[in-house]
């Protein structure tokens, strides 16, 4: 699962402010990942200091995600290739997933932090296309997305944080499994979801962030 | 294991009572009356699992399935089986007495492929609120982390039966943007048509040490 190969490996994302740019990518500097992307970091405490940097850092990086999982969505129902009960099991997800653009940018703006700006998106020409290449990517994104979540929950410090997470990523969960049964996959996988790392989620989503 | 305090206890960055204010009625968790520690957080878990893991052995036992939902649901009982281990053994290592299977009595819903399907759709959607409502009382960190794989696994099986079923998609496979929370009580009186005898939900898991 973790290694299926999207957007043919081709960068999606592109971060452009600078400052929610250096937000979401310190990650990919404290954890190593990829070594163009690990210089920017390197010379800044600041950023190594702020490792586990907290509970506004990991809704940071969960905004960055659902941001890519609202605008893939949206696009992909926009372009009109799903039909019937496809084009209605997948149009609540691109609605979930925009509610959780919000919920988390007004959390964390209540929470006295700064909600990074939406990132710029660039998809391969064929991926909204083809039917099949975008379930298949969904499928995958949804993955990533529950085990993003399951990596954090030992993380967050506030019970109430956590139970919002956690109302999130039980949603993904219904995603992941609705999409893996559309494209005749598992979706069961195991009795017990995996969880993913920051480092692990960033390696996995970095070939889609334009650098 | 690691049995340090944690969430309830620690001190949070951001005040609990700002993330409340903020955050709303609809993300709260249960009344921290409702467990005492984590064996009983488990233990009510694990007759929750008991439930649905003898639901799907008996109902998978009569043939009402066929092709890929037969085995979607084999496999959904596989997992609540996997679910009991994983809580019984869990339950013992830190000390505690796992609570003994509850009576149950799923009436009708054998019947007919549609209240084998139906009643599964209940239990799964109420296994999700009911460890949504719960995870806030976990104090031990890989306790959470591994009811947190549960919690999602349940939400998977709800969306799926769901969407067997033929649901709608918004409130019959998926329950919104978030999933809902539900205390000990409210998961206690759904699933208490279901649980005969005296070990009962009520009886056992809320009081077990």
């Amino acid at each position: 699962m973790a290694d299926r190969q999207i957007f043919d490996g081709q960068p999606v994302m592109e971060i452009e402010d600078g400052n929610a740019r250096r937000n979401f990518l310190k990650y990919a500097a404290i954890f190593g990942v990829g070594s163009t992307l690990a210089v920017a970091g390197l010379g800044d405490r600041r950023i190594a200091s702020s490792q586990g940097g907290g509970d506004l850092d990991i809704l940071n990086y969960a905004l960055t995600l659902e941001f890519l999982e609202a605008d893939f969505y949206k696009q992909g129902v926009d372009a009109g290739i799903l039909s019937g009960r496809e084009a209605a099991l997948v149009g609540p997800i691109a609605e979930h997933e925009a509610a959780h653009v919000s919920q988390l940018s007004s959390t964390i703006t209540d929470l006295g932090g700064e909600p990074v700006k939406e990132p710029k998106f660039k998809y391969p020409a064929p991926t909204f296309k083809d039917k099949a290449a975008f379930l298949e990517t969904a499928s995958v994104f949804e993955e990533l997305g529950v085990n993003a979540y399951h990596g954090q929950v030992t993380l967050i410090e506030n019970v109430d944080i956590l139970a919002a997470a956690a109302s999130i990523a039980g949603v993904e969960s219904r995603h992941a499994a609705v999409l893996a049964d559309l494209i005749g996959g598992e979706p069961f996988p195991a009795p017990v979801e995996a969880s993913k790392s920051m480092k692990q989620v960033l390696k996995a989503a970095m070939p889609f962030i334009k650098s | 294991m690691d049995r340090r305090t944690f969430i309830r206890g620690t001190a949070a960055t951001i005040p609990a009572t700002v993330a409340l204010q903020m955050l709303g009625t609809r993300f709260a968790f249960a009344q921290s009356s409702d467990f005492a520690d984590d064996v009983d957080v488990l233990n009510y878990a694990l007759t929750l699992e008991f439930l649905e893991a003898e639901f799907y052995r008996q109902g998978n036992g009569k043939n009402l399935l066929s092709g890929k939902e037969a085995q979607y649901l084999e496999t959904v009982g596989a997992d609540e089986d996997a679910h009991v281990a994983a809580i019984t053994d869990t339950i013992n290592k830190i000390g505690g007495t796992p609570v003994e299977a509850p009576g149950v009595d799923f009436a009708d819903s054998f019947d007919s492929r549609e209240k084998f399907l139906t009643t599964s759709h209940v239990f799964e959607n109420l296994g999700v609120s009911a460890y949504l409502g719960a995870a806030g009382f976990i104090k031990d960190k890989a306790i959470l982390q591994a009811a947190a794989g549960i919690f999602g696994v349940e939400a998977r099986h709800a969306a799926v039966v769901g969407n067997l079923l033929g649901l709608k998609p918004e409130g019959g496979v998926y329950m919104g943007a978030n999933e809902t929370p539900l205390t000990k009580d409210e998961v206690l009186a759904a699933a208490e048509p279901f649980l005969t005898g005296a070990g009962s939900m009520a009886g056992d898991a809320a009081v077990t040490k």
